[in-house]
Formats: structure tokens, sequence, C-alpha cells
């Protein structure tokens, strides 16, 4: 089934096209990295998936819906989530509270119950928390609940942002660079993680400069490059495209 | 969970314990003019309460909130003196209307942020302190109501006396500190906190934060909308003075320097504000006998400038921390001699 469909989506951003007519689509259950060399477009594209600023041209349908033009809250009801390159963790809360946010779509407690919490409240305040701590669990950070989210290392802020997208049970995750700055044993607590999230039915779209890891856990990647998309298959194709060897040799390997 | 429960129950505890303070606190005030600074404090620390949520949880500012707890004062002022209503009516009508306004208000002005967002609400209490001096035939205009506003009763209770009123003042206090703590610890306060933390993130997890930054400004304004109406019927008579742009700057100092994102921050901030403006009221005449009200402002200034220095948290959290560094650096000090 056809989740999520890119149609010549394009971003400027004053003279820079950020995103260029790029198109392609996601099945649902699979593992689709996005990859290409920095300012690529990579996170601009994420960004227009998620609501944050509409597109210039192009739409974006999930599950045969367009979104193109929502708001990134409402986007976010319908069932995508995300994570940040730049963390986005909320500093002002322990790392229960910020998995707890998570689960605002799910729960429906308003003022006038936050004001007077009678017994419904508290139980759905009991059903959040009880949700809450099993995402902290599937990511390793049950010992760190009541921790301000700011004393964690960095590493783990980056599995506690996952587990903040996951509580709302997103049929779409979208994680920005989810292994950038993580130890080799983070990246393979990671790795099973995601594995862990696709065998429960949710799709996976990521962005990842760790070609070792992006090879091993994509179903099929795209190539981006100057906001363009460059090529799109499977890693044993994207491993043999001349176009994509041409681009990433250009620079050398680095950043990559 | 246990910790959380445990938390939990600790926060009640301790509110528990202020409000038997609070409540046997005037037994042992026989003094008329503390009594009425206790007054006064319980009434701003409920505008302070209010501004904390809108403040240090949803991360929002409001330099414009003394013309709220205006109209929760000229509601009740007009209504009772001229148009002979129910007090305790009014004081309804007013907290609605001030909270109608503030959301319908709130709509163009939460498209900003930061000091864009500071200047707007600063012109919004502006505009309505002009109509406050400006609407003659219904305020008065600068010299106020003319005819006196009407104690608050209660069945053959007048609350005509200080310690009388000190009893009803502390109870509403403690009830908007009691409600507040229940908004924080819940799904609205969290999402409240999420904007704070961060906007993009919250968004991204579904919370539509336009429409919090508006409830919670709201809420905020019926708090300060209810302490506006029990100031009216404490002094009886009201004019556009205190509602104006210092008053504003006020209640934004003392929620900085109590510390905005603690329940116990506004008791702390206002008592520290008032106790200070006070002496100076007695002090700075006998040293600078020539100085205006304008020296308010200075003393203002260097408070905000001081803890934003020293103690960025504010008092409550500051205190704490500066606590925990001297412990730590005495451990220290044990280990190594
Ligand atoms: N908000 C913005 N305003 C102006 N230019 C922007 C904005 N966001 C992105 N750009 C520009 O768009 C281009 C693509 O940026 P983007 O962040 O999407 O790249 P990326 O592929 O995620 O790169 P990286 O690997 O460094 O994260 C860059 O040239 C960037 O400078
Ligand atoms: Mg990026």
């Amino acid at each position: 089934m056809r989740l999520l469909e890119i149609n010549n989506l394009t971003r400027s951003f004053g003279g820079v096209l950020a995103v260029n007519d790029v198109s392609f689509s996601v099945d649902k259950g699979q593992i689709i990295a996005i990859i290409g060399p920095n300012g690529a477009g990579k996170t601009t594209l994420f960004n227009l998936m998620t609501g944050i600023y509409p597109p210039t041209h192009g739409t974006i349908m999930f599950k045969g819906t367009e979104i193109t033009g929502l708001t990134a809250y409402q986007i976010a009801r319908l069932g995508i989530a995300r994570t940040f390159q730049n963390l986005q963790i909320f500093n002002n809360m322990t790392v229960l509270e910020n998995v707890m946010v998570g689960r605002h779509i799910k729960s429906k407690t308003g003022f006038l119950g936050a004001i007077f919490p009678v017994w419904p409240v508290q139980r759905e305040e009991r059903e959040i928390v009880e949700h809450s701590l099993d995402k902290l669990a599937m990511v390793g950070l049950t010992d760190q609940a009541m921790q301000p989210a700011n004393s964690l290392p960095y590493g783990r802020q980056k599995m506690l942002e996952i587990a903040r997208a996951i509580a709302l049970e997103p049929e779409l995750l979208l994680l920005d660079e989810p292994a950038a700055g993580l130890n080799s044993t983070e990246t393979r607590e990671l790795i099973d993680t995601i594995y862990n999230l696709r065998d429960q039915g949710v799709t996976i779209l990521l962005v990842e400069h760790d070609m070792e890891t992006v090879m091993e856990i994509a179903d099929r990647l795209v190539v981006l490059n100057f906001g363009n998309k460059l090529a799109e298959g499977t890693p044993y194709e994207i491993q043999n495209n001349q176009e994509v060897i041409t681009a990433y040799l250009g620079e050398e390997g680095s950043g990559c | 969970m246990k910790e959380l429960t445990r938390r939990k129950r600790l926060r009640h505890f301790l509110i528990a314990l202020f409000t038997v303070f609070i409540f046997v606190l005037p037994f042992f005030v026989s003094n008329n003019y503390y009594l009425s600074v206790l007054v006064v404090i319980g009434i701003h620390t409920t505008v302070v309460v209010g501004l904390c949520l809108l403040m240090g949880y949803a991360g929002q500012i409001s330099l414009g909130h003394a013309a709220f707890y205006g109209l929760g004062a000229y509601t009740s002022g007009i209504l009772t003196s001229t148009y002979n209503i129910s007090p305790w009516l009014a004081i309804l009508a007013g907290a609605m209307g001030t909270g109608i306004v503030a959301y319908i208000m709130g709509i163009p002005i939460f498209r900003l942020k930061e000091h864009y967002l500071a200047l707007a609400t600063l012109g919004l209490g502006l505009i309505i302190h002009v109509v406050f001096m400006e609407e003659v035939e219904l305020t008065g205009g600068p010299s106020g109501l003319s005819k006196g506003i009407p104690y608050l009763a209660i069945g053959n209770i007048v609350f005509n006396t200080d310690f009388k009123y000190y009893f009803l003042v502390w109870t509403v206090a403690l009830l908007a500190i009691i409600l507040a703590n229940n908004v924080v610890h819940s799904r609205i306060g969290r999402a409240l906190r999420s904007i704070h933390g961060s906007e993009i993130a919250a968004q991204s997890l579904g919370v539509d934060t336009g429409k919090f930054k508006l409830q919670v400004f709201a809420l905020s304004a019926v708090y300060a909308s209810i302490a506006g109406s029990l100031y009216a019927h404490y002094i009886t008579f009201i004019s556009p003075s205190p509602f104006g742009l210092m008053t504003s700057i006020q209640f934004v100092v003392m929620a900085v320097v109590g510390g905005l994102s603690n329940i116990w921050g506004p008791i702390l901030g206002v008592t520290g504000v008032t106790v200070l403006t006070e002496g100076l009221k007695s002090i700075v005449p006998q040293l600078i006998p020539q100085a205006g009200g304008e020296y308010e402002i200075v003393v203002f200034g260097l408070i905000l400038v001081i803890i934003m220095i020293f103690l960025p948290e504010g008092l409550t959290s500051g205190v704490v921390r500066l606590y925990e560094e001297w412990r730590y650096r005495k451990e220290r000090a044990d280990e190594t001699s």
C-alpha cells in the first residue's frame, strides 16, 4: 500500500532551491533512507512533509489524502512523527514528561479537566504515564525517567526524541540523522530500535550520513544533491550508480 | 510509578502546610498596617500566579496584565455601584468578560513572538488604560468612580475589616495556587511547557500551540480580573492610576523575582517586592525629600537586573541551586581536607 506520495515537491528560500522538483513514494512497512551531501535539502524535505513550512510547488499525499498546506500539529495528528537533526528536547521537563507530551494527541483532558482533575482525568493521566514508560523502556531509558531531560548525554537525548515521537503511535516516522554523534554501541541500539519499530508496522524514513548503517538497514534509498533527486533504488543499485558515485567523489567523500 | 506519587504527595503536603500557616498567621499580626500589606500581597499573588502560568510555563510574556486587573476592578466597581448588581455576580461577569477580551485580543497579538509580543501586550494595556481614563460617563475618568463600591458579604458576614478580608483574599489566592498546580501537572500543563521548551517540537507532537497560548493568556487574564475585583471591594474606590504600565511591570518583576516555573515563586516574588517597595516608601522620602513616585521604576529596574544576573531562575529555584552549589563545594572541601 502507498503510504506516502511526494509529487514534484519544490521549496525555495530566496534564490536558493533547497528542494527542487522531487518526487518519490513510500510503501507501508519499508525503511527508506534519504542520503545526500550537506545542504542537499534532506532536512528541508522533512520540514515540508511535517508542515513546518509549506512547499513552493508540489503536493504531498499521505494515505491517499493531500496533506500539503496543513499545519504541523494537524499532520502529527494524521500519524506522522519525527525527530530533529538539531535536538529539540524539552529542557524544562523530565525525561518521562518529554515522552508524556508525545501522548498529547492520544489523550483528551482539556483546560477544565486540568483545573479540576476528577477521576476520569486521573485515570487518563495514569494511562499516559504507563504508555510513556513503555516507550522509555523500548529505548532503554527507564532508569532515567525522573531526571531532567537535559541531564542526559547527547546520545541518550537522541533516543529520548525517538521515544517521544513513537509515543504518538505514528504510522510514519521521520528520523533526521539519528546516528549522528552516537558511538558504536549506541548505533547498534538505534538500529535494533528501528528494526523493532518496523516489525511493529511503523514505516520509517531516515536521513543518514553513515553509509554503513544506511546500506545495512534501508530497503530503498533516495539520493538528493543540490535539492534535486539524483537517484532512487535498492542499496545495491545506489552503490553501483555512476551519478551517485560521481556526486560523492566530487566531494572527496568528505562530510558523508 | 512510586516516584511520581511521592512527588505528588510532597507537593500536596507542602500546600496543606502552607494553608495552615496562612490561616494562622493573622492571629499573630495585631498591627492593621501589616494586615493590609498581607491582604495586598494576597491579591497580587493571585495575579502573579496567573502570570507565571503564562510566562514560566508557556514561555510567553505580557506587559499588559494590569489592564486585566483593571477590567476586573472596573467591572465590579461599575456593576455594583452604578447598577446595584450583586458583587459576586459582578466578579463572575468581570472574570468572564476579561477572559473573552483577552482571548479575542490575543488572536492577533499571539501571532507575534518575544520582543514584538511584549510590545503588543504593552500596547494592549495602554489602550485599555486609556479607556479607563476617557470613558468618563462609565468610569468617572481620571478622578475615578464617584459612587462608593460596596463591601463583599456572605450572609451576615460583611468583609469590612482587614482581618476578615485577609481570609477571603487568601482563600482565593490559595485556590489560585492549587488550581494552577493542577494545571501544571496535567496534559494541558505539559502542552504549555512544551511550547516553552521547543515550539517546533510541540507542534510536531500534535500540540496546537496557538490555541494553547490563547487559552493560557485568557486564563491568566481571568486570574488578574478576579484579583482586580477583590481589590475594588477592598479599597471601595477605584481610579485608573493603579492599572497602568507601572503596575504591569511590577507584576512581571514579581513573577521574575520569585521564579517563573515554581508554584511557590509568586508568593515569594510578591512578598519580596512588596516588602521592599513598602520599605522604600518609608525610607526614600527621608533620604531624598524631593523624590517623586518615579524612583519605583528605578528600583524595579535594578531588582530585575540583579535577579537576571545572579539568579536567572528566580529566588525559589535560584536559592535551591545556590544551596546545592554550596553543599557541593563543602563536600569537596571535606574530601580534600
Ligand atoms: N529556513 C531556511 N532559510 C533559508 N535557507 C534555508 C533554510 N533551510 C534550509 N536552507 C537552505 O536550503 C539548503 C538545504 O538545506 P537542508 O538543511 O535541507 O540540507 P540538508 O540536506 O539537511 O543538509 P545537512 O546534511 O547539513 O543537514 C541549504 O542551502 C540551506 O542553506
Ligand atoms: Mg539536515
